[in-house]
């Protein structure tokens, strides 16, 4: 399984909490689209992938002659089997959704982000509530049978009930997948300036905590499943894209601030727009840098990413690191299974509805378990 | 009565220069030596005089000064403006009346921890400088210095140093007055000095050859010399430094330490320069070094007396005690893998540090790790911060305790230096702590705030003089184990920093003490107990299981701290289990960044020390000495 990852860095409007990169330069696209076909094939490369993901940014900015350009500079194109686009629901027309599909694309990511329009608002998002759902029905008009739907809790001056009423609209358009994100706080976004400055504070542990389990429970008895942290699908409607980062497989990508992993090297691009351009037009990779991971970072990695998602494939790493998991994470191991955190089953460590709330906590005490040097 | 009013001071200096006028004429080669020593409070000036004195008798060039204060050749020293080695300097200098003298700096630690350090270095010596800062006047450690100065029968230079600043124009005259009544001098024998700017240097020199009288001694009598300090080198063993009081000292000579009792063969014997020059000899009266192939420092004892293995002296030189250890404190590798490294450590600590001791011992909570002996807080925090910095040892320590000594019901004495050893409370007749007599100078506006202090550390008032108007001297009994903890700054938070501390080891008496232990989900964190007051038992505990609670993170599951005196339990805290941890995005591009927060967040997990399932973090055993924080 390998990926592809493409990053397109311009908004309408920048949400106040986002820390991906991206300019409100909307006349700079055209340009950008060139520079990226550029960059594509430098950076040609053999593999086939299997999955590709269009995130940013926002994408759905892209017009259809635009994506199609891209599309036909991705080696091996028609070997995806995944293509992810992900979508503004206030940037979408029924023709545009249509064209997206014409061209490949079989999957659309929207962020809703809720269904209360107080919140739309402090997230300073440029669509309604109702464009949402209207986006969603377009994108089943145009014929897609697999859209996510992202959704984010634990904001401030958000109820279980304000909470309760997004997910009762999110459910009742049917998405195939939907990933439910707890509000971060990046350093260097205009929401985190705010809560510096005490003018938002931050939900408490323990209402973040509330949300979380509600939400879990609320998925999973619609038939959604847990498969990570935060992303939930129906069967077989998992992220395969985002699978690939979590399995540690690899992925390449092109765009400003992409990251790509490819032959156990980690590399990321310019994180602006220029100095990326700049790169590409000197004929040289737009990369900032890279860093080659050693058998420590691959473990550590393939730990705390597997554990996030699907679960540790103890058998695997048996026989790519000739090490015991099991072994070395007693007597902790036993004790995350009996309190109902951890579960083993058909080779796989794999946290509960219960044990995801405490993922990081786990990771690091596994971690700190590892003999070193390994 | 304050007893530097004493008359029988002034009395015993007479006495004592009149036996050095009678040695006088009976060993003319001696009266060029002068023996002294600076006797001063911390940032009085004693370092910075010391190397104004060095070079004004060429011993330092000017350019060499650019490095200040030359004793304090240890970055600890340097920084923490404290002298905790001794060292001695000989100075060439010419006199007014012509002739040449040779005069031995002998410098002297500037802490109460060495104050047995202290006393031997001033038996090394006839005469004593006495530098008071002119805006600060006299303080109590300068007090307890002169005390022991003038009990050894030193001559006392008074000098009052800084007299340059500008503040002091309005001090002096009190301080004058102050050093007059301590120790009884006239007011026109007080030399006015600054180190800093080079005033009264001259004076100070011409005073040490005039009034200090000069060794005594008979150089053909049986050797017998005072060791005052003694240094490790890796090359030549131990250095032991001395003085001379009779005989003579020649490099092949078999000595014998009269208290230690072994015997030695003299490799090399010099003088004290900026650096060591070997001279072969060293007669009486004069003070030196010597090396004899020791291995270990703890071989050679500050006030052990030397003498020749063949020809010994009759008796030693009095006042030698073993300095035993009086705070102690569990020191445990952070990373338990580390033990061997630290015991190696310590190993090479104690080479050129004999008065601290150490033990393995294990802790439930800790691990494999060393109860260390000091001989006060300072030298615990120099030892500590020498593991760190010279030895790269990350530590962890233990709250410092002192020891106590516990008698059981069938009369049996038994030493107590870690509080979880203290045998069951039936099986004790009494427990006995160590009790110190503190002496506090301070401005009179704040003799309330101290004598509240000392009550709440359940002390008692010995008594009160007036130094002057507005200066008080106060005496107080005080339980060393209630000085150990933060004591000290407290007494100088509430006297805006103006008191001054100095105390001495008194008694070990019987008090109403019980031990605390710490639970954590029931289970005892033994590294956390500790022995205390029962009155005080309670709010102690409760202060201490509030404290626990900031420091230590929340767990998975609810965390029960509960102070505890046997099976009762006299205080509760409870930690909430943590509801959720766990970070909402990790996508492409934030794994890398991702993995290196994991990666630091590991770092600290396993510096976190484990008892039964409750992850304690190190900060957390020294959370008593924060209490009121």
């Amino acid at each position: 399984m390998t990926g592809y990852y493409v990053h397109i860095p311009f908004c309408e409007k920048k949400c106040s909490y986002c820390d991906f990169y991206s300019i409100e330069s909307l006349d700079l696209v055209e340009a950008f689209v060139n520079t990226l076909i550029d960059e594509i094939r430098l950076r040609t490369s053999s593999t086939k992938p299997d999955t590709i993901f269009f995130g940013g940014g926002t994408p759905s900015l892209l017009s259809p002659r635009q994506l199609e350009r891209i599309i036909g500079e991705i080696p091996n194109f028609d070997n995806a089997y995944e293509v992810t686009l992900e979508c503004n629901p206030g940037t979408v027309s029924l023709d545009k959704l249509i064209a997206y599909r014409s061209l490949g694309v079989n999957r659309l990511s929207f962020g809703v982000q809720s269904f209360v329009e107080s919140e739309l608002r402090f997230l300073t998002r440029i669509h309604t509530a109702d464009e949402a759902s209207q986006a969603m029905n377009l994108a089943r008009s145009a014929g897609f049978t697999n859209v996510n739907v992202d959704l984010m809790f634990a904001l401030p001056n958000q109820t279980v009930d304000t909470l309760q009423y997004s997910i009762d609209r999110a459910l009742a358009l049917e998405p195939d997948h939907i990933s439910a994100y707890s509000l971060i706080y990046e350093p260097g976004t205009p929401l985190y300036k705010q809560l510096m400055k005490g003018e938002v504070s931050k939900q408490n542990e323990e209402v973040d905590a509330g949300m979380y389990a509600y939400i879990i429970d609320r998925l999973q008895r619609a038939g959604y499943c847990q498969y990570e942290v935060s992303n939930f699908a129906k069967a077989d409607k998992q992220c395969k894209h985002n699978l690939v980062y979590w399995h540690g497989n690899d992925y390449l990508a092109v765009g400003p601030s992409a990251h790509g992993l490819v032959n156990r090297t980690r590399y990321w691009n310019h994180r602006s727009l220029a100095t990326w351009t700049q790169k590409i037009r000197d004929g040289q990779l737009p990369q900032a840098n890279e860093e080659a991971l050693g058998r420590d970072e691959r473990l550590t990695e393939l730990l705390f990413l597997t554990l996030r998602a699907d679960g540790i494939p103890a058998n695997k790493i048996s026989r790519d690191f000739n090490l015991d998991i099991r072994e070395i994470l007693q007597p902790d191991l036993s004790y995350w299974i009996s309190e109902g955190m951890i579960v083993d089953s058909n080779g796989v460590l794999r946290l509960t509805s219960n044990g995801y709330a405490v993922c990081d906590e786990i990771t690091v005490k596994m971690l700190s378990k590892l003999p070193t040097p390994l | 009565m304050s007893p530097y009013n004493d008359r029988q001071v002034t009395k015993q200096i007479l006495n004592n220069k009149t036996d050095h006028l009678t040695s006088y004429f009976c060993n003319s080669i001696m009266t060029n030596y002068r023996n002294f020593c600076i006797i001063a409070h911390i940032d009085h000036g004693k370092s910075t005089l010391a190397d104004r004195l060095l070079e004004r008798t060429g011993r330092v060039s000017a350019r060499e000064m650019i490095y200040n204060q030359i004793l304090d050749d240890n970055p600890l020293e340097q920084e923490r403006g404290i002298t905790i080695k001794l060292h001695a300097i000989q100075m060439d200098y010419t006199g007014v009346d012509g002739k040449s003298y040779k005069l031995n700096l002998i410098d002297t630690p500037g802490h109460v921890d060495f104050s047995y350090e202290v006393s031997r270095s001033l038996h090394a010596c006839e005469g004593a400088l006495l530098v008071v800062d002119a805006t600060q006047g006299v303080e109590a450690q300068t007090i307890s210095n002169l005390f022991m100065a003038l009990d050894q029968g030193l001559e006392v230079i008074p000098v009052i140093n800084k007299i340059d600043l500008p503040s002091a124009a309005t001090t002096i005259d009190n301080v004058k007055q102050q050093v007059v009544d301590l120790i009884g001098c006239k007011e026109d024998e007080i030399i006015l000095a600054s180190a800093k700017a080079g005033i009264g240097i001259d004076e100070i020199l011409e005073a040490v050859v005039k009034r200090i009288p000069p060794p005594s001694g008979n150089p053909d009598a049986p050797l017998r010399a005072l060791i005052y300090d003694s240094v490790f080198d890796p090359y030549r063993g131990v250095i032991v430094n001395v003085r001379v009081f009779d005989g003579t000292m020649r490099e092949k000579d078999k000595i014998r330490f009269m208290n230690l009792g072994q015997t030695y063969e003299l490799d090399e014997v010099g003088v004290l320069f900026m650096q060591r020059q070997r001279t072969g000899v060293l007669e009486a009266g004069n003070v030196g070094y010597f090396t004899a192939a020791i291995r270990r420092l703890q071989d050679t004892k500050v006030g052990d007396t030397v003498t020749l293995a063949n020809k010994p002296c009759e008796k030693p030189i009095e006042g030698f005690r073993e300095v035993k250890p009086m705070v102690f404190s569990g020191i445990y590798p952070a990373e338990s893998d580390d033990f061997e490294n630290l015991r190696e450590a310590l190993g090479k600590l104690t080479l050129n540090d004999a008065a601290i001791s150490y033990e393995p011992e294990t802790s439930s909570a800790l691990g494999f790790g060393f109860r260390c002996g000091f001989l006060g807080l300072l030298h615990m925090e120099i030892v500590q911060e020498r593991l760190e910095r010279e030895f790269n040892q990350t530590i962890v320590t233990t709250v410092p305790n002192v020891r106590y000594r516990v008698v059981s019901n069938k009369n049996e004495e038994v030493w107590v230096d870690n509080p979880s050893q203290l045998p069951n409370p039936t099986l004790i007749n009494e427990i006995q702590e160590p009790f110190i007599r503190a002496q506090i100078i301070t401005p009179t506006e704040f003799i309330g705030t101290i004598i509240k202090l000392c009550m709440d550390r359940r002390g008692t008032m010995l008594g009160q003089s007036y130094l002057s108007a507005d200066r008080v001297d106060l005496t107080f009994e005080l339980p060393l184990a209630e000085v150990v903890f933060d004591f000290y700054d407290k007494l100088k938070s509430n006297t805006r920093g103006y008191a001054s501390l100095d105390y001495e080891y008194a008694d070990y008496k019987a008090g109403d003490l019980v031990r605390m232990d710490i639970l954590l989900n029931g289970e005892p964190v033994d590294a956390l107990s500790s022995i205390v007051h029962r009155q005080k038992a309670h709010d102690w505990g409760k202060k201490l299981c509030s404290k626990l609670k900031e420091l230590i993170p929340r767990q998975m599951f609810e965390v029960a701290i509960q102070a505890a005196i046997g099976a009762k339990i006299i205080a509760r805290e409870s930690i909430a289990a943590m509801r959720k941890n766990v970070i909402a995005k990790c996508y492409g591009g934030d794994i890398s960044r991702k993995r290196k927060l994991l990666e630091k967040q590991k770092e600290g997990k396993k510096r976190m020390k484990q008892v039964g399932k409750v992850e304690i973090p190190q900060e957390a055993f020294l959370a008593v000495l924060s209490l009121d924080k």
